[in-house]
Formats: C-alpha cells, structure tokens, sequence
C-alpha cells in the first residue's frame, strides 16, 4: 500500500488529511514537528511526503533540503501563505510541487499526489541519447559516460516528456498539464525552477544548455537527438 | 545670469556690494582727482608766476642800466635776455620767451619784437595782451603755444611791460609749457583709477568671502532639508558654532527627529498592520483548508443523508467557498493598501489566457443562460505582465459580465499594437444609470441590493481589478446605460514597466446606435 509522510504542526488539518487520504486507499504517518520528520523518514520510508513549510522545530524548508540530500522521493510542500517567496524557496529546496491552504478541493490534493505517485508514463522503450546523456526508458535511469545521475521522478518525467518528441517546442502551460497534472495552471514557476534543477544535474554547462533548450517567449524543447 | 541672481544670496550680495562701493569709489575719487590737480595747478602757476617775475624784474632793471650804453649795448642785452629767459631755470626746457611791441613803442626806432624758438605771437590772445598794457603789473593766463608749423602746447602766459632804450615800451611774455603738469595730473588721475579698481576688487573679494561664510552654512541648510524631505530621514545638520546659523541649525534638527519619530511609528504601524494581515491570512488558512476538506468529506456522501442534512452540506460547502474567496480578497485589498503588492511579470499568450478563462466560466454562462463570444484575429499575442492579476481582472469582468447579461450574450474583443494591448467585455445587459457608474468600483459596492449575492460575488472584484490594471501602469475603464448593457474595456503595456500610450478600444461601444 502506498504510504504518505504528512509534516504538518495543525493536527486538525492533519488528522483531516489522514481521514481524506486514507479515503482514497492511500496510507498515512503523521508528524507534527520538523525536527522528527527526518527520523520518522528513515525509519519508514515513504512514497511521496506532504510538507509543512512553516514548523515548529525545523523549517520546512530546512527538512525538504535534507530529504531530498538523501532521497528522490516526491515531495510536495504545503504553504498557508501565497507569497511567491516561500514558494520558490520550497521548489528551490527539491519540492517537486506545492499547494497553497486551503486547497480547492479534495480532489485537487488527491489529484496531485495521485500524479506525483504514478509510473513514468514511458510509451517507448529503448534508449535514446541527446548529446552525450543518455536516458533508459526501460531502467527510468540517465546516464552520461556509463555514470548514472540521480533524478527525481519528477525530473525525469520533465525531462522525457521534452525528450520523447524531439524538436518539438512544449509551452510553459503544456508542460505543466503533461509532468505537473495541471488542467489550467497559470504557475509557470513550477517549471522554471525545475528546468534549472534539472539543467543544473545533466548538462554539463547550465550556463550554455545542450538538452533542455529554451525558446524565447515560448517554451522549451530538447535537444537534438545523437545516434 | 538673472536666473543665478535669483538663486544666488552670495551673488546677488556680491553684486550689490560692488555697485554701491563703485559709486562711492568713483566719488571720492573724483573729488580726490579734482582737489590735487587743482593745487598742482595753483603750485605751477605760483612757481611759473615767480620765475617770470624775476626774469622780468632782471630784465627791467638791466633795460633800465643799459640806458647810457649804445644801441649795439642795447641788442647785445636784448639778446642776453632772451637766451637767459630761456635757458635758465628749474623748467628752462619749454620755458619760452615773447617780447612784442607795444602800440605806444616809438615806430621810427628799431624793433625789437622776438619770440624764442619761432613762437607765434598770435599764440598771445589780443584780450590778454590789453590787460598786460593797461595796467604796468603782472598778468597771467592760460594760453596755448603755436608753434611755426602746427605744433600746439597748452602753456601759462606771464606778461609785463618792459622799456627798452630809444624804443618804447615793450610786452614781455614769458611761457611756461604745461606739458610736464599735465603729466603729472594724468599719472595722479590714473593712479586714483587704479586705486579705485583695486578697491572695488578688494571689497568685492571680501564681499564674496564673509557671503560665503554666511551662504554656506545657509546652504548646506537647504541641502540637508532637501534630503530630509526626499526620504532620508537620517540627514541632521552640523551645529559647530553658537550663532544664529546654529540656532537654525538647532531647530532645524529638532524638527527633524520629531518627523522622524513620527514617521518611525507611522511604518511601524503599518508594519505591525501587515504582519497582523499576514498572520491573519497564515492562521485562518490552515483552520479553513480543515473546514473545506471536512466539508467535502461530508458533502460527497450527503446522499445518504435525509435531505435536510444534505442541503446543510451544500450550504455548508457553498458558503466555505464564499469564505475563501472574501478571505483573498480582503487580503489582496489589504496589500493595496499597503502598497506591498508587486508585479510579478512573466511572458505569455493573452489569447489562450482569456480561452482558458472562458471554458472555465462556459458552465456558469450557460446556468445563466448566456454565453461569452470570443473571436480573436489570431491565437497568438505574447504579452509580459502578471499573468496571475491578469487573470483575476479577466475572471472578474467575465463574472461581472455573466451576472448582468440578462440572457444574451457576451462580447470580448482584443485589439493590439506593439506598445498597448486592449480587451474589452461587452454586455447587453441591465446596464447601469451614471450615480452607479460612478461608484462601480468602489468597494462592497452594489449596484442592485435586491438582486446581489446570487453568484456570491465578494464585491471586491472590480475595486481589484481596478488596483490590478492600475498596478500594470494601465486602465480598466467602463461604460454603461440603464438596459443598454455596460462596456468594459482594459488597456495594458505589453511589456510591464511601460506606460499605455493609446486607448485601442474606444469606450463607447461600436454596437450602439443612438
């Protein structure tokens, strides 16, 4: 059974969260302090974590770094406050997405954890190189020079979605639709710190990108493919 | 120059300074000038008078000796004379000589008229001539000296008669040149002028000095007060000394920190007002997301419910929702009016925007029994602004619109340059009268009490698209009449920071036909 960590310091809402997660047949450990979160992380160690950014003991922030130091798992940040601040921060610490209290509706959270729990949506198989990186659809690994990189799962549905259909130029809102879930999301944030976290991992100068290109006013694509 | 004179305490005292001074200067001076060649001339006159005394005297007394001698004696002595009157003496090197015949001279005897060095008589004015013979002492005047040829020299003339032998009576001049005075006075002249320039650069100098140190302080005043007042609060001026410069110096300071003061608590309120609004907002979220998911935990198995239970958990829902929405809003309000609320700009297409915006409100239309037409010229118009406000200010006339349309449909219309970006949403609706339009905008505000809360709007939605658009530099603006429908239209710059330089969609509606 899939098992969610949810860090929140309200334990209404938490309980609340447990209630509406187990309802869609999803498991739930809860922790109320930032401080514990990491050891209840280890101990257990779950298939995607729901985050606090504001906690008593450690800042949310503070514990997505760490997690995401020893871990892909993904992790989704919770923010009571719109500011824009907290919320680049949180994705600039390794959360895949977040969601702004209160959220819309139950099915939006569902929604979102469902996409970021699901199986690489991967229709081809093989192996496909972009300059001198090359993804294994079938292992769901990147390498370059027989070393494997680390992404996250999310990272690496980014960047297969990009790489799956060459050339082709993916807005912002595509992109949000196809790797985030987003039906109208105007949050192009969401991918723009992502796309740097991941240039930052497989080119191998983020300045001068070879993979993930940027189209100006428009999007991104990948890059040319190489036999 | 008459503008720095306005400007410039230290000119324009400098200024006057030097005018005054020159005038006075010039005075004295001239008084000065006037007083010494008046008394260089009476010496001259005095000495010349002396001398020609003397040599007129010797020369009467040798004429009177030479009586007994023979006329040979007589011209040897004349001759004498005339080379003595002219060689000797202090000023010999222009002194000239005239000896003339007088009318009552004895013409049958030789004569003796003689000038020096080819001295016209005529130099000799008939009127000056007269006096000398009328009277037998001496006389004196101003004269100018003809030389032969045309050499002229301002002179003094000293004349008396003399008798020589068997000859008559004789006029004696003796001419004094005036050169060398007239020297003298011109050196004495100039040398008052160059005095009295230097005087006046000197007071000018020191005009200049003591303005400044009364002017620099005074401006160093006023460029302290002009920091203070452009924000830098810190700005005190330097109080060094005990005078009255200080003294304003001193008040100056004390107003300062009581502003300052005033001002620190003032942002501190308001600080202390936007922590409170931000807290607000952390504390009530949390609480509230509880609330919506209990509430939707209940709402989606309200059918097991006897039905007045399950109304309770439509209401219930519904009314979290309005919840959430005034909560915003009045946090968004709130920002305005904190002037916290920023731009954040990004890159995107208007026209799949105002799409996405309309398929979401397409349910809502067609429960009201309208629907929103859009029929852009093409699916492609990058503009950069905030894509979040955008949306909120489109989503807010689009309500606005579908809540008054009265079954008949919505118009949208985009037009474009390359600088400014128009959208317009056109109703045909109820329309409002002009004390309506007026107060559109305003907050809470309704234009129909009876009918309002249908669609539980917040009523901050067009006070906030309003503050939106205001924020993008641009303009929300509206028109409408009772049963005519209302036409809003919002210009924006394409690229944020810029200013909307047209109006793209004239605000009375094309449609009408009054």
């Amino acid at each position: 059974m899939t098992l969610v960590l949810v860090v929140d310091d309200d334990q209404d809402l938490a309980e609340m969260l447990g209630i509406v997660l187990n309802g869609a047949g999803i498991d739930v450990d809860l922790v109320s302090r930032g401080d514990e979160a990491l050891e209840v992380f280890r101990n257990n160690p779950p298939d995607l974590v729901l985050l606090d950014v504001m906690l008593p003991g450690l800042d949310g922030i503070e514990v997505c770094k760490q997690i995401r130091a020893e871990s892909m798992v993904p992790i989704v940040m919770l923010s009571a406050k719109g500011d824009t601040h907290d919320v680049v921060r949180g994705l600039e610490a390794g959360a895949d997405d977040y969601m702004v209290k209160p959220f819309r509706h139950q099915s939006e959270l569902v929604a979102r954890i469902k996409t970021r729990l699901r199986k690489t949506n991967t229709d081809i198989a093989g192996l496909l190189k972009i300059s001198d990186l090359s993804i294994d659809f079938n292992a769901h690994e990147v390498s370059r020079a027989d070393k494997v990189i680390a992404l996250t799962r999310l990272e690496f549905d980014l960047l297969v979605a990009l790489a799956r259909e060459p050339g082709r130029v993916f807005t912002r809102d595509a992109l949000l639709s196809e790797v985030w879930g987003y039906r109208h999301s105007t949050d192009t944030r969401l991918v723009n710190v992502h796309v740097q976290r991941l240039r930052a991992k497989i080119e191998n100068d983020p300045e001068h990108p070879e993979i993930v290109l940027t189209v100006r006013g428009v999007g991104y694509k990948a890059g040319n493919q190489s036999k | 120059m008459t503008n720095r004179l306005r400007t410039s305490l230290a000119l324009r005292v400098l200024l006057s300074t030097i005018l005054l001074s020159s005038a006075v200067i010039w005075l004295s001076g001239s008084i000065l000038n006037s007083r010494v060649s008046a008394d260089v001339k009476q010496v001259n006159l005095d000495s010349s008078i002396n001398e020609a005394r003397s040599t007129i005297v010797s020369a009467r007394y040798r004429l009177i000796l030479a009586k007994s001698g023979s006329q040979k004696d007589v011209d040897e002595l004349i001759g004498e004379i005339l080379s003595a009157a002219t060689t000797v003496g202090a000023r010999a090197s222009g002194r000239e000589l005239a000896l003339l015949r007088g009318p009552m001279a004895n013409p049958a005897e030789k004569d003796f008229t003689t000038t020096s060095n080819l001295v016209d008589p005529g130099s000799l004015p008939e009127k000056f001539r007269e006096k000398v013979r009328s009277t037998s002492e001496l006389h004196w005047s101003y004269i100018t000296i003809k030389y032969a040829g045309s050499l002229q020299v301002p002179a003094i003339a000293v004349g008396d008669m003399v008798s020589i032998p068997r000859s008559g009576k004789y006029e004696m001049y003796l001419l004094f040149p005036l050169t060398n005075q007239n020297k003298t006075l011109s050196l004495i002249s100039r040398s008052i002028i160059l005095v009295d320039v230097a005087l006046v650069f000197l007071i000018g100098l020191i005009t200049w000095l003591l303005a400044r140190q009364v002017v620099r302080p005074v401006r160093e005043a006023a460029r302290v007060a002009e920091k203070f007042t452009s924000g830098d609060f810190n700005q005190r001026m330097k109080v060094t000394r005990k005078d009255e410069i200080a003294t304003l110096g001193v008040s100056f300071n004390e107003m300062a920190a009581s502003i300052q003061q005033q001002i620190m608590r003032l942002e501190n309120l308001s600080r202390v007002q936007q922590r409170f609004v931000s807290d607000v907002s952390h504390e009530l979220r949390t609480p509230l997301t509880t609330l919506r998911m209990a509430s939707e935990v209940i709402y989606s198995s309200r059918s097991s419910f006897d039905p007045q239970i399950a109304r309770s958990a439509e209401l219930l829902i519904g009314n979290i929702d309005r919840f959430e929405r005034l909560l915003e809003d009045l946090l968004e309000v709130s920002r305005f009016d904190a002037e916290v609320a920023v731009l954040e700009p990004v890159d995107f297409n208007l026209i799949s925007l105002i799409n996405g915006c309309i398929d979401d409100l397409d349910l809502v239309a067609k429960e009201k029994g309208t629907q929103i037409i859009f029929t852009p010229y093409s699916e492609d118009l990058s503009i950069n602004a905030d894509i979040r406000r955008v949306e909120r200010i489109l989503r807010n006339l689009f309500n606005n619109a579908i809540d008054h349309a009265e079954l008949k449909p919505i118009n949208v219309h985009v037009e474009y340059n390359d600088n400014d970006v128009a959208v317009a949403v056109r109703d045909h609706g109820i329309g409002m009268d002009e004390n309506s339009l007026l107060r559109i905008f305003d907050r809470f505000w309704r234009a129909d009490p009876s009918r309002s809360r249908i669609r539980g709007g917040t009523g901050l939605g067009l006070s906030i698209a309003l503050e939106d658009a205001r924020l993008h530099e641009g303009e929300l603006e509206v028109w409408a009449r009772p049963d005519k429908g209302a036409h809003f239209v919002l210009t924006l710059p394409r690229l944020a920071g810029n200013q909307i330089q047209s109006r793209l969609i004239r605000l009375e509606p094309k449609d009408l036909k009054i």
